[in-house]
């Protein structure tokens, strides 16, 4: 018999032992299962049991590392930002020069259960083609004539709700005044507006008491976060010059440089690598130089 | 983050790719123009979404040459319009500053393009024809219109183009190699799975 069984492959073994209950009703051979498969169970406790303690401990010892894993660059090939530019330029030939976007990815050294930046930053050339922005408030009031001095495209209570309610969403912000959250949560626009990321709420700081100064700051702002030790943004159009995206980026890693030096005393991160890449282009490691010895004249790189 | 080593050698492959190619060259510009070439100012395409009708060989020129034109000429605005009328023109549009060169008034006067930006003043523009072409032919005719001088590949980049050579025929081993393993694997537990039927069937005898 156990020759049979030994000659069997290990998976057919383990079914046999599921099968069990249902061989033991079959008279001949139960006697011969039934013992041989009490000493198979009984070595396959010890065998778990010792697995089981085995596991706990490397449980116990083994703790993911604090920090996120850093590459060495040494191996990674670094340009200019103008070389980048060139290439960017060329692998997004024919496309739209104002949809097409340079993006930039700035990875940190950093703790991985550790705070993360979050903040919002207006660029010296604006980014987005003007953002259009709905702000709900009671109309007449103070902050409504503000908001519509700092530039916002809807403003009041009932005609927003019945514009929305009709589909017709032509704004791609809403900010709402404390005073009219009431309203807004009775009108139920969650359900529509919701799902596009435009419901105002409290946690991601659209419902404000300062309404003009807001629509300002969405008008020309950017809003990045941290996301798994990267933050990431877009930073140009397309038909930027290299100065204008210069411009940008250095007011970018400022930003974020103060961001982290702001977080705690005791957390300290660091920038490890900054990439720029595009829309559809792959992404240029940057080795912070403005331009090498070879690249194309600046002035050619905007057309 | 992937591993730096591929991360970096597909990105070089690509890279390598706009330098060198179809359609690697330099047009003749303000300072380099002859007369029988004169400069280029500026290139339009306009080609149909789908590619029945005639209008593939205008997407790869697009898709290939256009990138390495634009690298090695990053002066020259080059634009591209996708229309969704299959019947409409598959053409490019060249446009010369001052006169249009010998070989394009010969040969490209006449395909139209309603939807190429209207030439300046001082420009003068030709129209070649890309239905039913090949991207390599579209690259020809582009080449004896305008008179570019293509760029030759240099010692180091014929090197990195051999080894990416090298390694495309070394991936093309190890895939097969690989799908052996995976095959094997298959195989073993397809018998394991019979063998574990036989089982089914001598329980319920």
């Amino acid at each position: 018999m156990s020759s049979f069984t030994s000659l069997m492959p290990t998976g057919a073994r383990t079914v046999l032992s599921i099968c069990r209950p249902s061989l033991r009703q079959w008279p001949m051979a139960a006697p011969l299962f039934s013992s041989y498969q009490q000493v198979r169970e009984a070595s396959n406790n010890r065998q778990a049991q010792g697995k089981n303690k085995k596991e706990k401990a490397i449980k116990k010892t083994k703790k993911g590392p604090r920090e996120f894993r850093q590459k060495d660059l040494k191996d990674m090939q670094q340009w200019a930002l103008c070389d980048a530019i060139r290439y960017i330029r060329a692998i997004e030939v024919g496309r739209e020069p104002t949809s097409i976007k340079y993006e930039i990815h700035i990875r940190l050294k950093t703790l991985r259960d550790g705070p993360v930046i979050r903040n919002m930053l207006r660029f010296p050339h604006s980014v987005q083609t003007e953002s259009r922005i709905c702000v709900i408030c009671p109309p007449g009031s103070r902050h409504a004539k503000e908001a519509l001095t700092a530039g916002a495209v809807l403003v009041g209570e009932k005609e927003v709700f019945d514009a929305v309610k009709d589909g017709k969403i032509e704004f791609d912000r809403c900010i709402c005044h404390p005073d009219s959250v009431d309203a807004m949560n009775k009108a139920g626009l969650g359900r529509i507006l919701g799902p596009r990321g435009l419901m105002p709420s409290v946690k991601t700081g659209t419902v404000v008491d300062d309404v003009a100064s807001r629509v300002e700051m969405l008008r020309g702002g950017t809003v990045y976060r941290e996301r798994d030790a990267v933050v990431r943004l877009p930073i140009g159009q397309l038909g930027f010059t290299p100065e204008q995206l210069r411009d940008n980026l250095r007011v970018t890693l400022d930003q974020v440089k103060k961001d982290a030096a702001s977080l705690n005393d005791r957390i300290n991160k660091e920038i490890h690598e900054v990439v720029l890449s595009s829309t559809n282009g792959p992404g240029f490691s940057l080795n912070g130089e403005f331009t090498s010895e070879n690249s194309a004249e600046i002035a050619t790189l905007s057309v | 983050m992937v591993n730096l080593a591929q991360r970096m050698r597909k990105l070089k492959t690509r890279l390598l790719n706009v330098r060198v190619g179809t359609g690697a060259a330099i047009f003749p510009s303000a300072a380099t123009a002859t007369k029988e070439f004169p400069a280029i100012t500026r290139l339009h395409l306009t080609y149909a979404q789908k590619i029945y009708g005639g209008h593939l060989g205008a997407r790869h020129f697009w898709r290939n040459c256009l990138p390495r034109l634009k690298y090695h000429n990053p002066a020259i605005p080059i634009s591209v319009q996708q229309t969704k009328d299959q019947e409409g023109p598959a053409a490019l549009t060249i446009y010369f500053a001052e006169k249009i060169s010998n070989a394009a008034s010969l040969t490209a006067a006449q395909a139209t393009d309603k939807l190429a930006p209207k030439p300046s003043e001082t420009e003068k523009t030709a129209t070649v024809d890309l239905k039913n072409l090949d991207y390599k032919d579209i690259w020809t005719s582009v080449k004896m219109i305008t008179g570019a001088q293509e760029v030759p590949a240099t010692a180091e980049e014929e090197k990195q183009l051999q080894e990416v050579e090298q390694l495309r025929q070394r991936s093309i081993q190890d895939r097969a190699r690989v799908a052996g393993i995976r095959q094997a694997k298959k195989d073993q537990e397809r018998m394991l799975q019979e063998a574990r039927g036989e089982v089914e069937k001598l329980k319920q005898v």
